[in-house]
């Protein structure tokens, strides 16, 4: 047995049941600390579900998941443990940013001055005595970052924390999510943003219907799927190219411009053989592993909004 | 105890607070003019042949003037102590607050004791401001400040009791309604209209079904806290500690049921 990693994430056979549906089915998996873990799935998938219900907020119908092996509920002091951000964490609109903060600190018997530093890590020190009505969207999402701060947690959860969010918060999110992860920190996150996912994510879990997809490092997952490498190749004699591609046992496809799809090779060696049989190329593009696409093939048909 | 100072601050930053502090002073002075016109009419009368219990008794009316604000305080402390909670639901701050503690039961118990100590503020404020209005009121018809009777004091004592059991019906009311506006109206309907709505059909009952049934209006809140504080208005009528048993026995209800379902309730 290794050292128990007390940050780890475990969901073991979560499910919830509402009057209708089963918004989360008999879903298991593990997130690990030091890494940031993304959570994919399509609208309705189970996704919020399925954090609240690690978070203690909504009772599961049946399973359980812990936080280095100990429910949220039983935690002592969970903030100081487990920060959390979610889509309807919200303040009390005639509240200032600083006081919201102050409640928690007072609640969880932290000092009063955590609230300033906080505020100062998310840049909204110069505006915290202000009144939560008056903030926008970006900064209400920085003011949950500031209060899952509150209690230097060793694992965060976050519920599309980028939602609402300007490309340079994108892109600050993203740096203090790899940089908390890199201090040693697990990081669970929910997103729709599949291209930003591959720029942030070291793991992926992936869910449709309430039940697991996959899960597994980026790489891992990319590969397993259709997602893997392809090229394009554009030449003035395309079906000569096709059969030479083919015969050394690639699958092509032809696209309605006339260049062509190759899947299962490097440019490399695509080049190779273009030049071995004599054939002059136009073009000659590598298209990288993609996590979208490797996505909708995951989930394809697995249900959309439900 | 950190539970209940994260109480406290909540309450004490936003406006509510002093909202409320402003509607009550006229309450209040609207209670003093009546209770006012009561020692009018009752003293002034030449014969003054008072009897010693029921309306217009020297006790009922002295008491009267001494715990004036009673009616309009109790009704913003339910009101006060139910948004306590309602809140919570109506600003989706419940998530904050049960991350922060996901024992329920001791949020609802901090947001008990929260509701008790502006109920005591509500009565000292009241209290203090009768205690220097009630003898010139009294002075104006000659008569004493009766500041040394026990009833007078009796009647300030259980004032203070009403108040603190209709803070924990108020909390238990929100946690039961958990829509703000829901639970506002409902308890300003229930406790302004519904008493005198509920004792009209309680005599009509009674008149004609059956007798006895106007001794069980008692068991209406608002009427178990008058008898609480005014004692018994009919000859009928049970004493004073029933009304306060049955008060009590409301608020543990609402409090124990409440907090069940807030236990069990999904965060969402
Ligand atoms: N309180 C509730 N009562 C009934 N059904 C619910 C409740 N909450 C969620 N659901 C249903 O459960 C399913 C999963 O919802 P959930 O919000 O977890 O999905 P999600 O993956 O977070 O979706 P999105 O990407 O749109 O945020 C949906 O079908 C939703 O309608
Ligand atoms: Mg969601």
């Amino acid at each position: 047995m290794s050292r128990p990693d007390y940050a780890e994430i475990s969901v073991e056979h979560l499910t919830k049941q509402y009057a209708k549906v089963r918004a989360v089915d008999d879903l298991s998996f593990t997130v690990r600390s030091g890494r940031v873990t993304g959570f994919l799935g399509p609208n309705g998938a189970g996704k919020t579900t399925a954090l609240r219900m690690i978070l203690g907020l909504v009772t599961p119908t049946a399973g359980t998941a812990t936080i280095g092996g100990v429910r949220y509920v039983d935690l002592t002091d969970p903030i100081r443990h487990v920060g959390a951000v979610l889509e309807a964490s919200s303040a009390h609109r005639g509240r200032s940013a600083r006081n919201h903060l102050r409640v928690i600190c007072r609640a969880a018997g932290l000092p009063d001055q955590r609230a300033d530093e906080v505020l100062h890590m998310v840049g909204l020190n110069t505006v915290g005595t202000r009144k939560f009505k008056g903030y926008s969207l970006g900064m209400k999402q920085r003011l949950g970052i500031a209060a899952a701060m509150l209690g230097d947690p060793r694992v965060l959860i976050l519920d599309e924390p980028t939602n609402g969010l300007d490309p340079e918060g994108i892109r600050w999110m993203r740096d203090l999510l790899k940089a908390l992860a890199a201090e040693g920190r697990t990081v669970l996150v929910s997103s729709h943003l599949l291209g930003e996912m591959q720029l942030l994510a070291d793991d992926v879990v992936i869910i449709a219907a309430g039940r697991l997809i996959r899960q597994g490092p980026v790489d891992e997952v990319l590969g397993a799927t259709a997602g893997a490498a392809r090229v394009r190749v554009r030449a003035p004699e395309a079906d000569r190219l096709a059969t030479a591609l083919r015969d050394a046992h690639l699958e092509v496809a032809v696209s309605p411009d006339g260049s062509l799809q190759v899947t299962g090779a490097e440019p490399a060696r695509v080049g190779h053989l273009a030049f071995a049989a004599g054939i002059e190329l136009h073009e000659l593009t590598g298209e990288s592993a993609d996590l979208e696409r490797a996505f909708l093939e995951l989930t394809a048909g697995k249900a959309g909004a439900r | 105890m950190n539970l209940f100072r994260a109480e406290l601050l909540k309450l004490r930053t936003t406006s509510l607070w002093w909202i409320f502090a402003i509607i009550l002073v006229p309450l209040w002075g609207v209670a003093l003019a009546y209770n006012w016109l009561a020692v009018e009419v009752s003293f002034s009368s030449p014969e003054a042949n008072m009897e010693n219990v029921g309306f217009g008794s020297l006790e009922t009316v002295v008491s009267g003037l001494y715990t004036c604000g009673q009616f309009g305080g109790v009704l913003l402390v339910v009101l006060l102590s139910a948004i306590l909670i309602t809140s919570e639901f109506f600003h989706l701050t419940a998530t904050s607050t049960f991350l922060t503690t996901p024992r329920r039961e001791l949020v609802v118990i901090a947001k008990m004791a929260t509701a008790v100590v502006i109920a005591l503020t509500v009565w000292l404020f009241t209290t203090l401001l009768n205690l220097a209005a009630a003898p010139l009121v009294l002075s104006t018809v000659d008569k004493p400040s009766y500041l040394g009777e026990t009833f007078v004091w009796q009647a300030i004592g259980l004032n203070a009791l009403a108040f603190v059991l209709w803070a924990l019906l108020g909390v238990g009311a929100g946690v039961l309604i958990r829509s703000q506006i829901g639970a506002t109206i409902t308890l300003s309907v229930l406790y302004v209209v519904g008493t005198q709505i509920l004792t009209i059909v309680f005599t009509v009952l009674s008149q004609t079904v059956w007798e006895p049934l106007m001794g069980l209006r008692v068991l209406v809140p608002t009427l178990a806290s008058e008898l609480l504080i005014t004692g018994p208005m009919l000859p009928d009528d049970p004493p004073r500690w029933v009304g306060g048993l049955i008060l009590l026995g409301y608020a543990a209800v609402t409090a124990v049921l409440g907090t069940l379902i807030t236990r069990r309730r999904d965060v969402s």
